[in-house]
């Protein structure tokens, strides 16, 4: 459409804004400074290979938050400044519509196989993965916390994911999960030769936690990629009492630049609705590759892929939706894609409407 | 591919795959983003922006053209 229409001059942009998965493919994690948004954003060109620019919502998603707060929302604006069409999902067919409409038809429709896009595969994990045994976390939700950025420090390769049970959210008492996420646009590992990961939080009074400090446990590995992973047990934690919590761990970028960092944060007891939704595999979510595997299981003659006479449950009525090259068998990747769509929206798995976050 | 892949997925998703219940919440949805503002009709909100290599601009600068804004990220 942006081949279509370019030379016709419509403009088209993406917009970049906070992340609505943290951890699907890539274990990517919400960047905490402007420098870093743009780092996701350039990654995202490469990924997409795209040509259309992206622009970048400033990170207190002023944007985001003027638009209407969904994570793949559209809008059409007129020459003079003027929104004519908005959809809360993106619909590109839907857009060429508006635009025949507006513009005019294109003599010869650009279609998916005419363009060659580059595209770019994430950047992989830089130590092992797997290694520590991950938290489920199903309907928890992201809260707002404050990174303490010291312009000289060193950046915050670990970033905390704060989620919270309904129970903390509504009245103080509950479950708080912390998550120290590596930030793969830092390109650190832990480091398990020295002592791991720790965290501390300054009491307040009247507020019960069962671990106001804690270690992760050793890793039998020199270095992993991991997030270290805590679920804490509160009790009458007020809204207008927010926790300072300090962090301590030794992170390595490749094999001699190596870090002890020590990092604050202040934690409010308030959902963050640009935290997004979870997609780890704590998160209670399906991943990709398990997925399709599980439903290879009904590949009876054991070719690999899936005959539309193998295919049971929620597979058969999509059958030949997701046979997407016609071939008539459901492969790994196809089975792959549609993993990702029912994480979307998040079923079968585990998680229900409750665990819905605003993106 | 596969983040690509998602990517695409979640930009299609609702197109793809709605079933009954889906396309039910989906157009609910739509009907409440359409009632939320800004309003079709309003001006586009000016606040500052940058492009991918930090050089801020104002969202009311888009103007002159017919443009296409869409949301997205990596995930």
């Amino acid at each position: 459409m942006y081949r279509d229409y370019g030379p016709k001059e419509v403009k088209f942009f993406f917009i970049y804004k906070s992340l609505a998965h943290p951890e699907l493919a890539g274990n990517y994690v919400q960047p905490f400074t402007l420098s870093e948004r743009l780092d996701h954003a350039r990654q995202a060109e490469r990924q997409l290979g795209a040509s259309i620019p992206w622009i970048v919502d400033a990170m207190d998603n002023r944007l985001k938050h003027a638009l209407g707060d969904r994570p793949n929302s559209e809008f059409i604006v007129n020459p003079e400044g003027i929104i004519i069409r908005k959809r809360a999902w993106s619909d590109p067919a839907q857009v060429r519509k508006d635009l025949e409409e507006l513009v005019g038809p294109v003599d010869r429709i650009t279609r998916e196989e005419d363009v060659q896009l580059k595209l770019e595969l994430p950047p992989k994990a830089t130590a092992a993965v797997r290694i520590m045994p991950r938290l489920n976390r199903p309907k928890m939700q992201p809260i707002m916390m404050e990174p303490q950025i010291e312009p000289e420090g060193p950046p915050f390769f670990a970033k905390l994911r704060a989620e919270a049970d309904a129970g903390l959210l509504k009245d103080g008492t509950g479950k708080l999960y912390l998550g120290f996420h590596l930030d793969p646009f830092h390109n650190a590992h832990w480091n398990n030769l020295t002592e791991p990961l720790s965290f501390r939080i300054e009491t307040v009074e009247g507020v019960t936690i069962d671990k106001w400090e804690a270690a992760a446990p050793k890793v039998s590995v020199a270095s992993d990629a991991d997030p270290r992973e805590f679920m804490l047990k509160m009790a009458a934690w007020p809204g207008d009492k927010p926790l300072r919590l300090t962090v301590s761990y030794f992170a390595c970028v490749g094999e001699e630049s190596c870090y002890t960092v020590t990092q604050e944060y202040v934690l409010h007891r308030e959902r963050d609705i640009d935290g997004g939704g979870a997609r780890g595999e704590g998160a209670g979510y399906w991943e990709s590759e398990e997925f399709a595997q599980r439903m290879l299981a009904s590949d009876k003659d054991k070719d690999g892929k899936l005959a539309k006479s193998e295919a049971t449950g929620i597979i058969a009525p999509q059958f030949s939706k997701l046979d997407r090259n016609k071939d008539g068998f459901l492969d790994l990747d196809e089975l792959e894609v549609f993993s990702d769509w029912l994480n979307y929206h998040h079923q079968p798995g585990v998680p229900s409407s409750e665990s819905e976050t605003t993106q | 591919m596969r983040i690509v892949l998602t990517f695409l997925m979640l930009a299609l998703a609702f197109v793809a795959f709605p079933t009954g219940v889906q396309a039910q919440k989906m157009q609910e949805r739509e009907e409440d983003f359409l009632r939320s503002k800004p309003l079709i009709g309003d001006h586009l909100p000016d606040v500052t922006v940058y492009s991918p290599d930090g050089t801020p601009s104002k969202t009311g600068d888009l103007r002159g053209h017919y443009t296409v804004l869409t949301f997205g990220c990596l995930t």
